[in-house]
Order: structure tokens, then sequence, then C-alpha cells
């Protein structure tokens, strides 16, 4: 059965994320369309059978409002792109135009012959959705980045622009952009995480300095990165930001919020280190250390150290 | 004056989950919470009420049912909202909603935005704690094809433009956008109030309307798209060590983490 497919990312980079996707979907014949920003990235020219690109910032109505056309005209089964903010948002924009169903941030998908089925994280990362479609079914899937394989397809892609720009009552103001760690934790092997038992800003220094010793990087909990400032965004770890899976992971402070905990579930150790015995994140740590953080980190950080020595 | 809706999820309590033997989740016995991030929603309303005046009204529809399970709880919830300081509740109810998906949510929410008549505002939370799609936002914006704006953390109102900014993961972006306009904040933008005792006893006398699909006039067909919802199995070591001396706490430590192979010696 033909199925057409349209990928959409506002941001190239991320794009060829959701192609492995689009090709399990598109069946045997279907072609794959590519929307997005305009790049010289060969890795992503040469995934698609087409592919569309707007050479200046749109408003993610604008996006939308392309997409709603395109996809009549190109007689679209799936829509599918990476998930992040914008993507989400556009694609649930272009779902409700067409009464399309849409799963948003799929983990994993399994082709069951007549149906396929989707799995997401729900309950705040404790619990998984599984959701069945017949495949005649017309839908909208986003997939979260770093989970599937990127592939390359070496196409001979058709490159347009895209020209006919759909006006919006939004207009942006400006954008300041947030300082960066310049720390990728979502590649660490050791992420040391910095909770609310953390009383100052300067105290951080205390897991800095077992980040260190273990070559490993900092992160964060909500409130560290968005409420305090204490830490830029993209050291904020959980199911609104950044989801990591390294070798071990320290929860240093840290309660255990759903929001938090489904940002680490996949970590391969959990340590968490707090004052509260109580506090849920010991029930997902392999090892929990119940102590006062400014007491335990500087004796467990030379202790590392010394043992690293021997 | 600013007239707002605001969107609220009746989401299934995630420190009351019902789990069966075989790890499913069991949301037919599973008591209802409000959704996390719609408390900041509403008290956002309250704020702009307070600055400029207008009518806040809840709209919201039970996706979790059955229905004979569910509306004591659903009422409940919406009773507290009232206290928090909105004017009105309405909320839909109908067993063809239960475990529907958010097509079928902003399909019915948008019926019932329509029937309420005209809004200026609308403010939903940036996702729902329980299935967390994010969705409706966008969905609803399209349907009543108004401009939508997601992931505010402060917003000003100067005439008829809302001057929002937007918490971007890689930055603060400032957008303007005249009203009616869909709009959803997050956690950070403000920090919900609890009610008053007399406010408490006032909700009791606000209006608390119910209405099924039928009364709005349409018909849904939620059986495209049906989900299982099972918890994850937690395979933790769970080896806590408290009380005692530290330094041999620590040192077992490392060794534990020597022998997972984690840290090298």
């Amino acid at each position: 059965m033909k199925r057409n497919i349209l990928v959409f990312s506002e941001d190239p980079r991320v794009i060829n994320e959701a192609v492995y996707i689009a090709n399990i979907l598109k069946g045997n014949e279907g072609k794959i369309f590519g929307v997005s920003k305009l790049t010289e990235d060969n890795d992503v020219l040469s995934n698609f059978d087409e592919i569309h690109f707007a050479k200046e910032n749109l408003i993610p109505e604008q996006w939308a409002k392309f997409l709603i056309k395109f996809y009549k005209e190109n007689e679209i089964q799936y829509l599918v792109s990476p998930h992040t903010v914008n993507n989400n948002d556009i694609i649930a924009y272009v779902s409700a135009k067409y009464n399309l169903p849409m799963i948003s941030n799929a983990t994993s998908i399994k082709d069951n012959d007549a149906t396929l089925i989707f799995s997401r994280q729900v309950l705040g990362g404790r619990g998984i959705s599984y959701i069945e479609v017949e495949k005649s079914l017309k839908l909208s899937v986003t997939v979260p980045i770093k989970v599937y394989p990127r592939i390359k397809l070496d196409k001979q892609s058709l490159i347009k622009e895209i020209t006919e720009i759909e006006k919006t009552k939004i207009t942006s103001k400006g954008f300041e952009e947030i300082k960066k760690s310049g720390f990728n934790i979502e590649n660490a092997d050791v992420v040391v995480g910095i909770g609310r038992g953390f009383k100052s800003k300067e105290d951080i220094k205390l897991a800095q300095d077992l980040a260190e010793v273990l070559n490993g990087v900092i992160g964060c909990s909500r409130p560290i990165a968005a409420d305090y400032g204490w830490l830029p965004n993209d050291l904020w770890i959980g199911i609104s930001s950044k989801i990591i899976r390294p070798k071990l992971y320290i929860a240093v402070g840290i309660s255990g919020a759903p929001q938090h905990v489904s940002g680490i579930m996949d970590s391969k150790i959990i340590v968490a280190i707090n004052k509260d015995k109580n506090a849920t994140i010991f029930k997902y740590a392999d090892y929990g250390v119940v102590a006062d953080l400014y007491q335990f980190l500087p004796i467990f950080t030379r202790k590392i150290k010394e043992n690293l020595k021997k | 004056m600013v007239n707002i809706a605001t969107l609220v999820k009746l989401s299934l309590n995630l420190n009351l989950l019902k789990i069966e033997s075989d790890g499913r989740v069991n949301t037919a016995d599973t008591q209802l919470a409000i959704s996390e991030y719609d408390k900041n929603a509403i008290e956002e309303a309250i704020r702009i009420k307070e600055k400029h005046g207008g009518k806040i009204v809840c709209v919201s529809a039970l996706t979790w049912g059955p229905v004979n399970k569910k509306i004591s709880d659903a009422e409940r919830i919406l009773r507290e909202v009232l206290a928090l300081g909105v004017d009105e509740a309405h909320f839909i109810i109908d067993d063809v909603l239960d475990n529907c998906t958010p097509l079928e949510t902003s399909l019915a929410l948008a019926s019932l935005i329509r029937k309420l008549g005209n809004f200026d505002l609308f403010i939903a939370g940036e996702s729902s704690m329980d299935i967390s799609n994010s969705q409706i936002p966008a969905r609803i914006a399209s349907i009543l094809d108004i401009p939508f704006v997601t992931y505010v953390r402060k917003v000003e109102i100067s005439e008829n433009n809302l001057i929002l900014q937007r918490e971007m993961p890689n930055g603060i972006e400032t957008v303007e956008v005249p009203m009616p306009a869909v709009i959803s904040v997050t956690g950070e933008i403000n920090q919900p109030r609890l009610p008053t005792l007399r406010q408490i006893l006032q909700s009791k006398n606000k209006p608390l309307m119910k209405y099924t699909l039928k009364d709005l006039g349409i018909n849904l067909n939620a059986k495209l798209m049906k989900q299982r919802i099972e918890i994850r199995p937690v395979v933790r070591k769970n080896i806590i060590y408290e009380g005692g001396n530290l330094e041999e706490i620590a040192q077992k430590l490392v060794d534990n983490l020597i022998q997972e192979g984690v840290i090298k010696a």
C-alpha cells in the first residue's frame, strides 16, 4: 500500500531523528517528504524524496498553515516529527485541522501485521501507555530525540523553497539566549544531579568536585534551573527538558518529583543522597545514603579520589 | 475587561494510582486530581482579572470514566477551582470520552467553548501531569482559528495585545499577539495561592454546570485509539545506608560502584 509520509522539523538539525520511523511507516511505495528550515547538511538533503525549505524563521502558526496545505496536496498518511516544544505544537495544530489522532513522544513502535503498537511514557515517567491503531488510520506522531537510530537513505532529493508564507498575528519581539553550560549531559557517562537540598548557588561546587573526580558532569532538577536560575536550562533533567541515560546517576538533595524521575529512569545505576529518609528518590535508587549532603559529599569525593589512586 | 476561559484537566491522581497485579493501571478506580500546571493557569487568570477585570470561566472534560464512578470526584475538584477565584465551571461528562485522546477532548471542549460565548483569552497548563501530550492548546487554537503561544512564563496585557515571554529550551522568546488567543503557562510563571475559608464557602453558590456530548450537539467516535497503561517495573537494588559512620558508608558505596563497573578503581 502507498503511504506518503510528511516529516517536519522546524530545526533541521534534528529532522533525521524522525526518518527511521518514517521509513518504517511508509510501506513499500510511499514517498517521504521533508519540511524544515534551510540547511546545507547532505545527510538531511539525501534522506527525502522531496524536501521543502523555508529560508527565514517562521512562527509556529506559519509552519502549521504551510503544512495544512502541503498535507492535502500530497495525500499524506502519516505526519512524523522529532519531539520538540514547537514541533509538537505545530503537528497538533495541523492534526486538529484534519481530525487526526496524534501520538506525542512515541518511544517505541511495533509492526503487528494489521495494526501498529506505539508506546510512550506517561504518569510522570512511572507508566507506559500502549496505543494500538489500525494501519489504515491516518495519524500523526512525534518521536523523542536520541531514541531511534539515525539512518541514511541516500535519495536524490527534489529540493524546493517555500515561497508562500502565511500571515500571522503573532510578532516576535526578540530572543534572549540563555547562557549555556557547554556540557552535553545527554552523552555523559556520569551525571551528578543537584536538587533543592543545596542551600545556595555557591554550594554547587560540592557537586562539581564530585563530578570532576568521576569525569562526569553536573545536571539539576527543575527548580534549580527554572525557578532559581542557578544553572542553565541545558542542565535541567526531567520530562520537560533533558532525558538522560548515563551509566551512573548520582541524585544529590533531590526529592524525586515525577517531573525529574522520568528523566533519569533509564540510567544504569542510580545513587541517591538525601537527608530525608522518606524522599521518593530512594525508591528509584540502587544505592542510597541518608545523610546531610554538606557532610557526606566531601567525604565521598575524597574516598573516590583515594580509591582511584590505588 | 478580559474574559478568560481556563482549560483544566481532571487528571489521574499520581499519588493514588490503583495498580492491578499484572501491572495495569486501573483508571476506573483511581481518584482524580487537578493537573499540576493547571493551578498555574488558574492563578494567572486570577491575577489578570485582579488587574484588568472580567470574568473567569473554567472548562473541563471528564476523560477518565466511567462517569458514575468519577462524577463526585470531578465535582469536588471543580468546587476547589471555584474556591480559588474562578467564577463559573463548566464540564463535559460522557462515557464516550473515557480514556479518549486529545483529538476527542479538544473537539468536545471547543464545542463547549462555542456554546458559552466569546472569550478573549484561553489559558492552559504547559502539559497534563498524567498523560503529558501537550496537544490541547494548539488543537483548540486550530479549531477556533485563533493564535496560540505555549510555555509562557510571563504575561503582560497592553490594550488588546498580549506581550508574552516564552520559556524555550535555549532561551526566552518575547512575542506579541492580539486577543483572542490561546496560551499555555509553565509551572514557574507564578505561585498558586490557596483559597480562603470565605472563598471555600462562596464556591458552593457558584455555577457548576454539566453537559453531555448530546447537550453540545456533537457526536464523537472515540474508539479509533485506545491506550492501555501499565506501571513501569522499577528494578532497583534499593540498598540504603542510614546512620553510622559516614567515612565507612562512603567507602562501602565506592566499593559498590566499583563492583557495578560504573567507576574504575
